[in-house]
């Protein structure tokens, strides 16, 4: 009887468990709702749709006439300009996050000493956050302009050859990757300001007493310590840079003879402009996989020295 | 915790109520008091968006029954798809405005009613031959010519004549247009070059089909019962226009703006500075050049290459395509609107506010037309080039689904032999990479065939 009313007892108690169980569950489903079905609608969807039609012909009207499962892969790693297009992406991210990085870390090193004026300087340098994608590439269209613009004029004074910004092959990418620096120097700036008047002042007076270089002191303390901010503002800038479109298109539409062609815009161009849904589809998986592999090296590689307090 | 989940349920509910209201708002009812209403899609932007706008309400002022609403939405080739997405289905505008190169696309959405079941056949021949011609196939003018334009050359003529030079002739051959270069850019001491031509698939287009050449098989694709199969980019024509590009360089009399939107601009920018002598562009930038420029403006016909007469030219622009997913009184309102917007009257209105050829036969030849063309003799050229072009299946203009594609390639072709590669094998490149595209757009639409 103790056994059975033991027993009965313990069930009583499971019951009231399971119970409680899923009340939580119940409870956390209400909680992941929405964010669950928006993410279903605008994330998951689209994305199982997109491999979908990845393995598809697609006639002009974007709908999947014939299933030729991975053949737009295979057409498509074959594709001299989609290689470049990946070249080029490559190139344009690489030297728009190392850029932004740097110069940002620069500015933000310049007027992290507080001296007169600084605060003037600081919102300079972060103004740019407020300017919007076209505001900025059509101001740097004017600079770039041919023979009415700014850069000629100066270079003019310089007794420099003129510079065709953007219709020779040798600078467009340059000026593109300019352009997009310029934008995201003002976020990158903020934060990488924010972190250094994080740094302890106590670290610094230590190192004032044992007498070592600025060099020393940048690199063994302001480094280490920004770590965690640096590390974010290079994935943030990365995958930003990933997904450039505006500037692409407002200034050279890709051109001068594709090469500031980025994957971005060449997807667009396939689905809106030529109306390849099925290939744009498949670039589009292609540069999904590409930013998922790039963001897992980099974490790889570089978490390691970050160190988080 | 209950009381949580079901709030956020509440909340669930509330939202997607919100969506489904927001979409039930879209579908507009239509009382039997109140006018129609007919939705008209176009892409004018800048001046010609103000013209348009201006006689869609001088319609609506001018009936009870129907309104017009024009909507904005995006460049040609931002509206193109918007339309596709909804062609079949209760969404579709009434009226759409598509660009040229996009017909053979329109036609493959089966959503549009051919405007010659609509007008009258009265209406429909007012409408100059060489226009009609691009819209017409398998003997239906599929869509209503609306706003049509050539390229023609512009130059600066106070400059020629201020540096001594002879202005040029009517229609110039690829010969004068070197000279010209070379000696403007010369006795300016290169302050001015003499010409550019923009790495633009349209210009290369109209200069081949100025030699005869067709841009695609089986008559550009316009043959009974047939499609393209081929396009033609590495021909004996487009040599010669590009070898006729390379010696301007070469007499380093040619400037390079590029390709698109940009280049565009800097090009009319440099001209209206008087840092550029010539260049081509479309007819519908005569009004604006003509209010910009503070000197003589030249226009003529765009060159022919030496030895080889002029062939013409096929049209640039945009015509109106009808839904046919529309009621009764809709398609009547319509069929009203087109035939008021096709009137000698409008387009003569039209021509004069944009510097787009009128589509309407009659509208040369109204006082207003007659009086300006008298006092400016630029504007009457661009109608007289189209007009006097040879009638073939050249210049009725290629049916071809992949122009975009086609564009870009001889766009990319172009910029490299500007920067030094080999004429041939860039036409070539841009040849073979379009015909792939050409393969597989048929393979992918043409199935049953």
């Amino acid at each position: 009887m103790d056994h059975a009313f033991s027993s009965a007892n313990h069930a009583v108690v499971k019951h009231t468990q399971l119970q409680q169980k899923l009340k939580t569950h119940l409870a956390a489903m209400g909680f992941i709702a929405p964010s669950a079905i928006f993410l279903g609608v605008f994330v998951f969807y689209p994305l199982v749709k997109t491999v979908y039609y990845s393995m598809f012909l697609t006639n002009a009207l974007g709908q999947p006439v014939k299933f030729i499962g991975l053949s737009n892969y295979g057409t498509l790693l074959q594709d001299k300009f989609f290689m470049k297009s990946l070249l080029t992406t490559f190139i344009f991210v690489f030297m728009v996050t190392l850029l932004t990085t740097v110069s940002a870390l620069a500015l933000a090193m310049v007027t992290s000493k507080h001296l007169k004026g600084t605060t003037l300087f600081r919102t300079f340098f972060a103004s740019t956050m407020g300017v919007s994608v076209s505001v900025a590439s059509v101001l740097w269209l004017f600079i770039f302009q041919p023979t009415t613009g700014v850069s000629d004029m100066v270079l003019n004074l310089l007794h420099l050859p003129p510079i065709h910004w953007l219709t020779d092959n040798t600078w467009s990418l340059f000026a593109v990757i300019l352009t997009v620096v310029w934008m995201n120097l003002g976020f990158s700036f903020l934060a990488l300001t924010g972190a250094l008047e994080n740094v302890a002042t106590p670290l610094y007076e230590v190192a004032d007493i044992e007498g070592v270089t600025t060099w020393h002191k940048f690199y063994h303390i302001t480094l280490p310590q920004i770590s965690p901010t640096l590390f974010f503002v290079g994935t943030v800038t990365m995958i930003n840079a990933f997904q450039t479109f505006g500037q692409v298109d407002l200034l050279t539409k890709g051109g001068p003879n594709n090469s500031t062609n980025l994957i971005v815009y060449q997807i667009y161009k396939d689905a809106f402009v030529n109306l390849n849904v099925g290939k744009a589809s498949t670039e589009s998986i292609v540069l999904a996989l590409l930013i998922a592999l790039v963001t897992i090296a980099q974490f790889k590689l570089t978490e390691k020295r970050v160190m988080y307090q | 915790m209950k009381k949580k989940y079901v709030m956020s349920l509440i909340a669930i509910v509330l939202m997607i109520s919100i969506v489904l209201l927001g979409m039930s708002r879209l579908s507009r009812p239509v009382s039997a008091n109140q006018r129609t209403t007919i939705v008209f899609w176009h892409s004018m932007g800048g001046k010609p968006a103000d013209a348009l706008k201006k006689l869609v309400a001088k319609y609506n002022a001018s009936q009870t029954k129907y309104t017009v609403v024009p909507q904005y939405q995006g460049a040609y080739t931002e509206s193109l798809p918007k339309y596709i997405n909804v062609a079949n289905s209760s969404a579709a505008p009434a009226i759409v405005q598509a660009q040229e190169i996009a017909t053979s696309t329109m036609l493959s959405t089966k959503s549009t009613e051919p405007v010659s079941r609509l007008l009258d056949s009265q209406v429909i021949n007012q409408i100059e031959d060489n226009i009609a011609r691009y819209y017409t196939v398998d003997n239906q003018l599929q869509s209503l010519p609306f706003n049509s334009s050539t390229p023609v050359l512009y130059y600066n003529k106070s400059l020629v004549e201020k540096l001594g030079l002879k202005p040029l002739p009517e229609d110039p051959s690829y010969q004068d247009i070197l000279n010209l270069a070379q000696a403007i850019t010369e006795k300016t001491n290169h302050q001015t070059k003499g010409m550019t031509i923009e790495a633009y698939g349209w210009l290369f287009e109209e200069l081949t089909a100025n030699q005869n050449q067709l841009l695609a098989n089986h008559d550009n694709g316009r043959e009974s019962g047939q499609y393209a199969t081929k396009i033609n980019i590495n021909t004996p024509a487009a040599r010669r226009l590009m070898t006729f590009m390379k010696q301007a360089i070469q007499d380093k009399s040619f400037v390079s703006y590029g390709s698109g939107d940009i280049a565009e601009a800097n090009q009319q920018t440099a001209f209206l500075a008087g840092k550029l002598g010539m260049f081509m562009q479309s007819s519908a930038s005569t009004g604006d050049l003509q209010a910009n420029a503070k000197f003589k403006l030249g226009v003529t016909y765009v060159p022919h290459a030496d030895d080889i007469a002029r062939n013409g030219l096929t049209l640039g622009g945009a015509s109106l395509w009808v839904n046919k997913h529309q009621t009764t009184a809709t398609k009547e309102g319509v069929t009203d609107f087109l035939k008021f917007m096709s009137s000698a009257q409008s387009q003569a209105q039209w021509q004069l506010a944009t510097g787009y050829l009128a589509v309407n036969k009659n509208a040369k030849a109204l006082p207003q037309v007659t009086s300006a063309i008298a006092k400016d003799s630029n504007l009457g050229v661009a109608t007289k080039q189209l007009e006097t072009s040879k009638k073939n299946s050249v210049t009725a203009g290629p049916l071809v689904p992949i122009l975009p594609i086609e564009r870009t390639n001889v766009e990319t072709a172009m910029q490299s032999i500007v920067n030094g590669a080999d004429i041939e094998k860039s036409l070539q490149t841009a040849e073979d990479a379009t015909n792939k595209a050409l393969a597989s757009y048929n393979s992918a639409n043409h199935m049953q065939k």
